[in-house]
C-alpha cells in the first residue's frame, strides 16, 4: 500500500473513537440522555480504559494481569488525596499516571525474570498487598469509610467537581483520546517489538529487542493508562471505596478483555461497555452478575477463543473474500538485478581467536579459530554434535548457560563483552533453520519491528527489501499464509534488515524444494555481491558448492578441514566424520534365511507445516533382522522412525501389518526421565505396557540383566547419574520392557565414546539374535554397514540406495547416495 | 516464650492448610499444566455439601469423606468439559478458564446458601495445655492429619508404580507419550488427587473461621505464596513454602503488625523471589529458539 494513503487511513481510523466521544457529550449537553445515563456511559468510558490496559497489556506484551485494580485504586486514591489538599488538576492526574506507571514498570521488570506464569501470580500478589493496604492505611485512604472527591482547580482556570457533571464529559473525552492513542500505538514498533519479544524472546534479542526492557516498558504504559482510568472513576464518582478495587474486579477485568478480543482496540472498548453495563443485562435477564460475567468467560474461551470483535472481523473478511475474491498473488522470483556495490562500511571482518565453549564437563566447541573477510561466504560442516550451533550462537550471543574462552572481534569490537541485543547494531544479522518468522506480525512488521521508530522512510526501505526476496506486495499478510521457502526469504530479509555486514545462517536450505533452493542461493551471491559476509552452517552439502567459497569443516567441536569445497570433499578425516571408520569386526547376526515381512510402508508421505520430511518412502521391514536407515541429520531418519513405530501417522501413505505387532521406540538422545531411579524408569515403562506385581517385577529383572553390571547392582541410582553409554543402554532396557516384537532405535551411537559405540551395537545386534526385529536410525554409513543386514540410504525424505552390506557394489552406491545424486558431478574420490 | 511457641504452633497449622493446597495446585499443574485458580472455589462448594451431611447427624468424618468425594467428581467434570477442549499448552488460556470457573462457583455457593457465615463443627473439640500455653486440640489434629496426608501423597509418588509414571509424565510429557504412558489418566488421577487434597485442607481450615463462600481465597493467594516460595513444579517445595508462609505470617502478625500481615508475607516473598526467580526448590527452564 502506498506509504501517504497508508497514513491517511490511520489518522482517519485514530479520530474516530475522539469524534465517537465529541458525539456523545453533544448528546448528553443537549439533553438526549438523561442524567443517570451520562454516568452509565462515563462509567462505560472508564472501563474502556482499564480494559484496553489489561486487554492490550495481554494481547500485544503477552502479560496477563489480575493486579490493575490495584494500579486503578492508584489513580482514584491519588485524585481523592489531591482534591483533599488542594492539588491543581493536571498535577494530580500526572502524579497518578507517573506513581501507577511506575508501579507496572517495577512489576513487568520484576515479572520479566520470571516465567510468563508467575507475573500472573505476581500482579496477584500486589492486587492484594494494594488491597489491605488500602484498608488499613486510613489516614490516605480513609480505610472502609473511603474518601470523597471534591473540587480540583485546573491549571487553565475552572474547576473540575468530583460526581459533577463536568467530570462525566472529561471522562468521556479523555477516554475517546485515549482509545484515539491506542489505535495509532497499533502501527508503531513499540507495538511489533512487544509482540516479537512475546512470541520469540530469543530471535527477537537476535533482531535487537530486549524482552526485559520490553516487559517493564508495556507493563508502565499500561499502568499509567490504568491510573488515568483511577483518576476518571474517582471524578465521576466523587467518591472512593475500597470494595470497587476487590481481586474480582482483576478477574472481572481479564474477563471483559478476553470477551472482547484480546490485542484488539475495538476488543477493549467492547469488554469496557460489558463490564460496565454487566448489572444492568445482569438484571434484565435475572441471573447473578457474577454467574454471567463468569459463563460469558467460559463460552468466549471454548466457543471464541480469539474474543467476540477479532471474530467479527474473522467472519467479515471471509464473508467479503466470498464476494470478491483476491487475486491469488505468487511469491514472483526477485529481480536479478545485483544489490548496489560495495560501500565504505562494509569492510568488517570477523575474527574468532581460539574459541572454547563448555556446557558443564562436556566441550562443545575447543581452540576454534576463524577469519571471515569482508564479502566471503564461509560454510560449516560437520556431523550432529560437531558445534556448528554453539558456533553461531556464541557469536550471535545467544549462548543459554555455558563458560566461553577465547575471543571474536567484528568491526573493532569485541563480541563477548557486548549484549546480544547490541550486536544487531554492530551489523551482525541471524537467521534461523526453521525460518522464526514472528507470526503474530504481518510480513512486513516483521521487518519494522527491527528499528524504534517506524518512519515513513522506513516503510520504504522495507518495501524494497520485500521486493528484493520476492515478496513484493505480501507485507500485508500474516507469515502463516505464506508456504515455508517464503518464510524462510522473510526471515533473511530480516536479517539483512538495515544492511548487516555479517549474516549468519542456521541451515539455510534444510526444508527447501529446490527451486526455492535456487532464489536462496541467489539471494545469498547478491548480499556476497554487496559485499556482506555470510557464515552458513548446513548438513545439505550440494548446496554449499553453489555458495560458498569456503568451506570449514567441524568435528567433536573443533574444525578438522578447510578449503575450497571441492578440497573439503576430498579430505579422508572429513569424509570420515560423516561416513565413519570402518572397523574390521563384523557386529551383526547370521542372517535368517526367508525371514516374513512384519510391516511395510507404501508412499509414505509426511510433511509438517509445509515442510516435507518423507516423501514417497515403500519399505518392508523383515522379522528378525536389523534394518539401518542411514542419512545426514535432516534426512527424514527420525520421522521415519516414529511412523515405523507407528507413534506418528504420516501424512499419506500406509503404513501395513500382516498381524499386529508390539513395538517400543528408543528416541534419540535418549529420552530418560532424569529425575527417576534406574529401576523407575523401567517402571514407567511397565506402567504404560499394563504390566503389573509379580510380571513387572520378573520383567524389571530380566531388563537389569541387559544393563551394565555398575548399574545393575544400582537401581536406586537416578537417570541422570549415568555415563551416556549407560544410559542408552538403560533406554533400550525400558524399551524392552513392553516385550516388543519391533524395536526402533534412534542414533543410539550419540555423543557415545567408540568404545561404548561397539558395546551399545554388539547389544543391539544381540536382540536381533532373540528374534526381535530392530530398525536402526543411524548417521554413519560404514557403522550402519557393520551392524545390518539391508541397510536403506535416506536423502532428504527420499530413500536413495537400498541393498544388503554382502553387496560389495552396495558401499559405493549408498555413499552417492547418502550425499545426494549432485555429488556425483562432484567425483570426489575414485 | 510460651507465647512464641503458640505463635509458632498454630502458624504450622494454617501453614499446613496452606502446604496440602499447594501441593494441590503443583500436582494439578504438573500433570496438565494448568494453575488452578478454582481449586479454592470447588473446595468450598464440597464444604458446604459437607456442612448438609454434618446437620443431618452423619459426623464430622463422614462430612469429610463427603467434601472429598464431592470435590473430587466436580473437579474432574471441570477438567473434562471445560479444561481438556482448550487443548495442551495454553497455560494462559487455561488459567483464565479456571477464574471464570471460580466465578460462577462462587456466585452460585452464595445464591444457594447465602452468604451469612455458618459454623462447622472441628474434628476434635477442646484444648490442650502445654506450660503456661492453652493450645487448640484441632490445631494439632491438623498438624496430624496433614502429615499423613502428605506422607501418603509422598509414598504414592516415590513408592508406587503409578507414582512413577505420574512423575515421568511431569518431567517430559513427550517422552512419556514415546513411552505409551497413558496421558489423560494419569491428568485424572492428579486431577482427583489435587481437589481430594483441597477439600481436606478446606474442612480442616472451615472450622477456626467459619464457613463462607469466599472463605478460601485468602487461604488459596497463601498457598499460591507458598509455591511461589517452593518453586511452580516442586512438591515438597509447595509444602516446605505453606508451612513457612503460614509461621511467617503468624510471626508478622504478632511481632509486627496485625494489619499488615499479608503485606510483609508477600514483600518478603517477592524480595526472596528476586534473587532466585525459580523459587527455593524449583527448577530453572529456559526459553527454547
Amino acid at each position: 500500500m502506498n506509504a501517504v494513503l497508508w497514513s491517511w487511513r490511520l489518522a482517519v481510523r485514530a479520530l474516530l473513537a475522539p469524534l465517537a466521544a465529541v458525539l456523545l457529550v453533544v448528546a448528553i449537553e443537549g439533553g438526549a440522555l438523561p442524567a443517570y445515563q451520562a454516568y452509565s456511559v462515563a462509567l462505560a468510558a472508564t472501563y474502556t480504559v482499564l480494559v484496553l490496559s489489561v486487554g492490550l497489556l495481554a494481547g500485544w506484551a503477552g502479560i496477563w494481569s489480575v493486579g490493575h485494580p490495584a494500579l486503578f485504586a492508584i489513580g482514584a486514591y491519588t485524585v481523592a488525596f489531591g482534591s483533599s489538599h488542594g492539588w491543581a488538576l493536571e498535577p494530580t492526574v500526572l502524579v497518578a499516571m507517573v506513581l501507577a506507571g511506575g508501579c507496572g514498570a517495577f512489576l513487568g521488570f520484576a515479572g520479566a525474570r520470571f516465567s510468563v506464569l508467575y507475573i500472573a501470580l505476581l500482579t496477584l500478589a500486589f492486587s492484594l498487598v494494594a488491597l489491605e493496604v488500602i484498608n488499613r492505611w486510613v489516614d490516605v485512604t480513609g480505610g472502609d469509610q473511603g474518601a470523597a472527591v471534591g473540587e480540583l482547580p485546573s491549571l487553565f482556570g475552572g474547576t473540575l467537581a468530583g460526581g459533577g457533571a463536568d467530570a462525566v464529559v472529561a471522562a468521556i473525552l479523555t477516554a475517546g483520546v485515549v482509545v484515539g492513542i491506542a489505535v495509532l500505538a497499533r502501527s508503531t514498533s513499540l507495538r511489533m517489538r512487544m509482540v516479537a519479544a512475546k512470541s520469540h524472546p530469543v530471535v527477537a534479542r537476535s533482531v535487537g529487542v530486549a524482552p526485559e526492557a520490553q516487559s517493564a516498558l508495556a507493563f508502565g504504559v499500561s499502568g499509567a493508562a490504568t491510573g488515568l482510568a483511577g483518576v476518571l472513576l474517582g471524578l465521576i464518582t466523587g467518591f472512593v471505596s475500597p470494595e470497587t478495587f476487590s481481586l474480582t474486579l482483576g478477574i472481572n477485568s481479564v474477563a471483559a478483555a478476553v470477551l472482547g478480543g484480546v490485542g484488539a482496540v475495538a476488543g477493549g472498548v467492547f469488554g469496557g461497555v460489558f463490564l460496565a453495563f454487566a448489572p444492568t443485562l445482569a438484571g434484565l435477564l435475572g441471573i447473578d452478575q457474577l454467574i454471567l460475567q463468569g459463563a460469558l468467560l467460559i463460552l468466549t474461551l471454548l466457543l471464541l477463543p480469539t474474543g467476540v470483535v477479532p471474530s467479527l472481523g474473522a467472519l467479515l473478511r471471509t464473508l467479503v473474500r466470498r464476494i470478491r475474491p483476491p487475486s491469488e498473488a505468487v511469491p514472483e522470483p526477485p529481480p536479478a538485478t545485483a544489490d548496489p556495490p560495495a560501500v565504505g562500511s562494509h569492510t568488517a571482518e570477523l575474527e574468532v581467536r581460539d574459541l572454547g565453549v563448555a556446557f558443564g564437563g562436556l566441550q562443545a566447541l575447543d581452540g576454534v579459530s576463524l577469519t571471515v573477510r569482508p564479502g566471503e561466504v564461509v560454510a560449516i560442516i560437520g556431523p550432529n554434535g560437531a558445534g556448528k550451533t554453539t558456533l553461531v550462537n556464541a557469536l550471535c550471543g545467544l549462548l543459554s548457560g555455558g563458560r566461553t574462552t577465547g575471543s571474536a572481534t567484528f568491526a573493532g569490537a569485541d563480541l563477548f563483552r557486548v549484549r546480544a541485543t547490541r550486536r544487531r547494531r554492530l551489523g551482525i544479522g541471524r537467521t534461523f533453520q526453521h525460518a522464526e518468522v514472528f507470526g503474530e506480525l504481518t510480513v512486513a512488521e516483521n521487518l519494522l519491528c527491527t528499528s524504534r521508530w517506524v518512519t515513513a522512510d522506513r516503510r520504504r526501505a522495507v518495501e524494497a527489501l520485500l521486493a528484493q526476496v520476492g515478496l513484493a506486495g505480501l507485507g500485508d499478510r500474516h507469515p502463516d499464509q505464506l508456504p515455508f521457502g517464503p518464510q524462510k526469504r522473510l526471515d533473511l530479509a530480516r536479517a539483512r534488515a538495515e544492511n548487516a555486514r555479517l549474516l549468519i545462517m542456521d541451515e539455510p536450505f534444510g526444508g527447501l524444494d529446490s527451486a526455492e533452493r535456487g532464489l536462496l542461493a541467489a539471494q545469498i551471491g547478491r548480499v556476497r555481491a554487496a559485499g556482506t559476509s555470510v557464515v552458513i552452517i548446513d548438513h545439505v552439502l550440494e548446496d554449499l558448492f553453489a555458495v560458498a567459497d569456503r568451506v570449514v569443516a567441524f568435528d567433536f567441536g573443533r574444525p578438522i578441514g578447510e578449503g575450497t569445497p571441492d578440497q573439503v570433499m576430498a579430505d579422508e578425516q572429513v569424509r570420515r566424520s560423516y561416513l565413519g571408520v570402518t572397523t574390521a569386526e563384523r557386529l551383526r547376526p547370521l542372517v535368517r534365511a526367508g525371514a516374513e515381512p512384519v510391516l511395510s510402508l507404501t508412499g509414505v508421505t509426511h510433511r509438517y507445516g509445509g515442510v516435507t520430511a518423507l516423501d514417497g518412502i515403500d519399505l518392508v521391514v523383515r522379522g528378525g533382522a536389523v534394518l539401518a536407515v542411514v542419512g545426514a541429520n535432516g534426512a527424514g531418519k527420525s520421522t521415519l522412525g516414529q511412523i515405523l513405530h507407528g507413534s506418528l501417522t504420516p501424512t499419506a501413505g500406509e503404513r501395513t501389518v500382516p498381524e499386529p505387532v508390539r513395538s517400543s521406540l528408543v528416541p534419540e538422545g535418549r529420552a530418560l526421565f532424569r529425575s527417576l531411579s534406574v529401576r523407575e524408569n523401567l517402571e514407567v515403562a511397565g506402567y504404560a505396557a499394563g504390566v503389573k506385581g509379580r510380571e513387572l517385577r520378573s520383567r524389571i529383572d530380566d531388563a537389569a540383566e541387559w544393563l551394565p553390571e555398575r548399574v545393575r547392582t544400582r537401581l536406586g541410582l537416578p537417570a541422570a547419574a549415568l555415563s551416556g553409554g549407560e544410559q542408552q543402554l538403560l533406554a533400550v532396557a525400558r524399551a524392552l520392557i513392553a516385550d516388543p516384537r519391533l524395536v526402533v532405535v534412534d542414533e543410539p551411537a550419540l555423543g557415545l565414546a567408540p568404545a561404548l559405540v561397539d558395546e551399545v551395537y554388539g547389544r543391539i545386534a544381540g536382540l536381533a539374535e532373540d528374534g526381535v526385529t530392530v530398525v536402526v536410525l543411524e548417521q554413519l554409513l560404514t557403522r550402519a554397514l557393520t551392524v545390518a543386514h539391508e541397510v536403506v540410504v535416506l536423502h532428504e525424505g527420499v530413500i536413495g540406495a537400498t541393498g544388503s552390506p554382502e553387496d560389495p557394489s552396495f558401499a559405493v552406491r549408498a555413499e552417492r547416495a547418502y550425499f545426494g545424486a549432485s555429488s556425483t558431478e562432484h567425483p570426489v574420490r575414485p | 516464650m510460651d507465647h512464641l511457641f503458640l505463635v509458632v504452633v498454630s502458624g504450622i497449622a494454617s501453614g499446613a492448610v496452606y502446604g496440602l493446597l499447594g501441593l494441590g495446585l503443583v500436582i494439578i499443574y504438573r500433570a496438565t499444566d494448568v494453575v488452578n485458580f478454582a481449586l479454592a472455589s470447588m473446595a468450598t462448594l464440597a464444604v458446604y455439601v459437607a456442612l448438609t451431611v454434618v446437620n443431618r447427624g452423619l459426623g464430622v468424618w463422614a462430612g469429610l469423606l463427603a467434601a472429598v468425594l464431592v470435590a473430587v467428581v466436580v473437579g474432574l467434570i471441570v477438567r473434562e468439559v471445560l479444561l481438556r477442549p482448550l487443548g495442551t499448552g495454553r497455560l494462559f488460556a487455561a488459567l483464565v478458564m479456571t477464574m471464570g470457573v471460580s466465578l460462577v462457583v462462587e456466585a452460585t455457593v452464595a445464591d444457594v446458601w447465602g452468604t451469612e457465615p455458618r459454623a462447622f463443627p472441628p474434628l476434635v473439640e477442646g484444648r490442650v495445655t502445654i506450660g503456661s500455653a492453652a493450645l487448640a486440640t484441632q490445631d494439632l489434629v491438623v498438624i496430624g492429619v496433614s502429615a499423613v496426608a502428605m506422607l501418603a501423597v509422598g509414598w504414592l509418588f516415590t513408592r508406587t508404580t503409578l507414582g512413577s509414571a505420574m512423575r515421568a509424565a511431569a518431567e517430559s510429557a513427550t517422552t512419556a507419550q514415546i513411552i505409551g504412558v497413558p496421558a489423560q489418566k494419569v491428568a485424572r488421577i492428579a486431577w482427583a488427587l489435587g481437589l481430594g487434597l483441597a477439600a481436606l485442607a478446606s474442612v480442616l481450615y472451615v472450622p477456626k473461621v467459619g464457613l463462607a463462600p469466599m472463605v478460601l481465597s485468602a487461604p488459596l493467594f497463601r498457598a499460591f505464596a507458598g509455591i511461589f516460595l517452593g518453586g511452580l513444579t516442586s512438591m515438597h517445595g509447595a509444602v516446605i513454602g505453606g508451612v513457612t508462609i503460614g509461621v511467617l505470617e503468624n510471626l508478622a502478625a504478632s511481632y509486627v503488625s496485625a494489619n499488615f500481615r499479608d503485606t510483609f508475607v508477600f514483600v518478603l516473598t517477592v524480595l526472596i523471589l528476586l534473587l532466585r526467580p525459580q523459587g527455593l526448590f524449583g527448577t530453572r527452564s529456559f526459553e527454547r529458539v
